[in-house]
């Protein structure tokens, strides 16, 4: 199996940090579209599936943090919790698509991303109640912000993300994960 | 579609493009300080000077400089007037339905835009003065406790850089983009959301496919020319930091001291 290169996965993290920036500036048009198709969230799991955890990590610190400093989405009031939420979601995908492996794209990919999404809505919401609301968080405002707002954009992740990456096998422009001889 | 996308570097000899990238970073770090610990209309007026000033030591020409937040204007005028009319305040102008102006609605407005505008203008300027390899070789002086810990810094520095001249390519191709689905029937200016939700959600997967398509040429042309990971990297020394450097992160450290002293 052709693996990628390091100098690889690294121009595809770095891709990755740039679209954290530009995908939220395409869903601009749309009122809440931050909350509700959580745009930022695609390229951190992309890069954690594609090119494993230390990248994914990376993606989902760098990404909020150079979103903040070039367009103020996030604002720094909510950055910290972003930057966490999206570097637990670009390391658990990766983490977990080296772990995962069925001798099939489909069921790997499923698995990684639904269980990376729950990672990282678990330690957001652990966090949220103990650091950044103390006091003020319940069940109820964890399931409200983290999946009912979010539905739309957790059924975009789980629909596109699998199709992003077979797309991008197909293209020939990352490696089959298990290449037919 | 002349205008430069915001914070694309334009070289130059300004007093500001002389100064040492590192100091840059460091001065936007030590004056987003002073906007964060800013509350009163002086204290904007003093730091909105002082971006004034920088804009025109810098010798951009001001809407490029301003680009970056002058397009937002909408979305500014849209927080002020939520805070303006939604704030819970205890004593409002007058009370209608569900709107409550007041004078507490409308500082909290002006605090949010202000301090947004001068972020967005301030790093604005840094990315527009700063060449794309000194903004490298900076972040990877900064990041250089991290070595300790086993972090590659030089690596995570020329990802982040290569991120950073990356944002304007991208934006241009979805504007391309946008405009070949609109071709082709997207609806992006419609008035009902699932119309153009469905549009802006067919942008997604040329986004990534054209994004990664660079991503493959880039990648294979270091290759080519020899850039590998694998091996320890020559490095030059780095220049000291100059008097001037030292002088610009002392005033905007008296400045920042100031504000959250004066808070």
């Amino acid at each position: 199996m052709q693996k990628m290169s390091t100098v690889k996965k690294a121009i595809i993290t770095a891709i990755c940090i740039a679209l954290c920036v530009v995908l939220p500036q395409a869903f601009h048009a749309i009122p809440r579209a931050g909350a509700i198709y959580l745009p930022m969230h695609i390229p951190v799991l992309l890069c954690g599936l594609i090119c494993g955890w230390p990248f994914g990590l990376l993606c989902g610190i760098a990404g909020p943090l150079l979103s903040s400093l070039f367009t103020g989405m996030p604002p720094a009031a909510v950055l910290p919790s972003m930057v966490i939420e999206c570097a637990v979601y670009g390391c658990a995908a990766g983490l977990l698509m080296s772990l995962v492996k069925t001798r099939n794209t489909y069921a790997d990919l499923y698995i990684s991303l639904i269980g990376a999404m729950l990672c990282g809505r678990i330690i957001a919401g652990i966090l949220q109640a103990l650091i950044f609301s103390a006091g003020n968080y319940s069940i109820a405002a964890w399931t409200t912000s983290y999946f009912v707002t979010a539905l739309p954009g957790i059924i975009i992740q789980v629909v596109l993300l699998p199709s992003i990456v077979f797309a991008l096998m197909k293209a020939r422009l990352i490696p089959e994960r298990y290449p037919k001889d | 579609m002349n205008r430069l996308p915001a914070g694309l570097y334009q070289p130059g000899d300004s007093r500001l493009h002389r100064l040492d990238a590192l100091s840059k970073i460091l001065c936007l770090i030590i004056l987003l300080i002073a906007v964060v610990n800013t509350t009163t209309i002086p204290g904007y007026a003093v730091l909105a000077l002082l971006t004034g000033f920088l804009i025109r030591l810098s010798g951009i020409r001001p809407p490029d400089a301003l680009h970056s937040a002058t397009r937002l204007g909408w979305f500014f005028l849209i927080i002020l007037l939520m805070n303006l009319c939604f704030y819970e305040p205890e004593h409002p102008w007058f009370s209608w339905w569900i709107f409550r102006p007041s004078t507490e609605g409308l500082m909290q407005g002006v605090n949010v835009v202000a301090r947004v505008f001068l972020l967005l203008v301030l790093s604005n300027l840094l990315t527009i003065t700063t060449a794309p390899l000194a903004m490298t070789e900076a972040m990877e002086r900064i990041l250089t406790p991290l070595r300790i810990l086993g972090v590659p810094t030089d690596l995570v520095a020329m990802i982040l850089s290569i991120a950073i001249q990356f944002i304007p390519t991208l934006l241009e191709e979805t504007d391309n983009i946008r405009k070949a689905q609109t071709a082709r029937g997207a609806r992006f200016d419609s008035r009902k959301l699932t119309e153009k939700a469905n549009a802006v959600l067919s942008l997604v997967i040329p986004i990534f496919l054209a994004a990664f398509k660079r991503a493959d040429e880039l990648s294979l042309a270091m290759e080519a020319r020899g850039y590998r990971t694998d091996v320890k990297r020559s490095r030059k020394k780095y220049a000291p930091l100059q008097s001037r450097d030292w002088l610009s992160m002392g005033l905007c450290t008296a400045l920042a001291v100031a504000y959250v002293v004066l808070k």
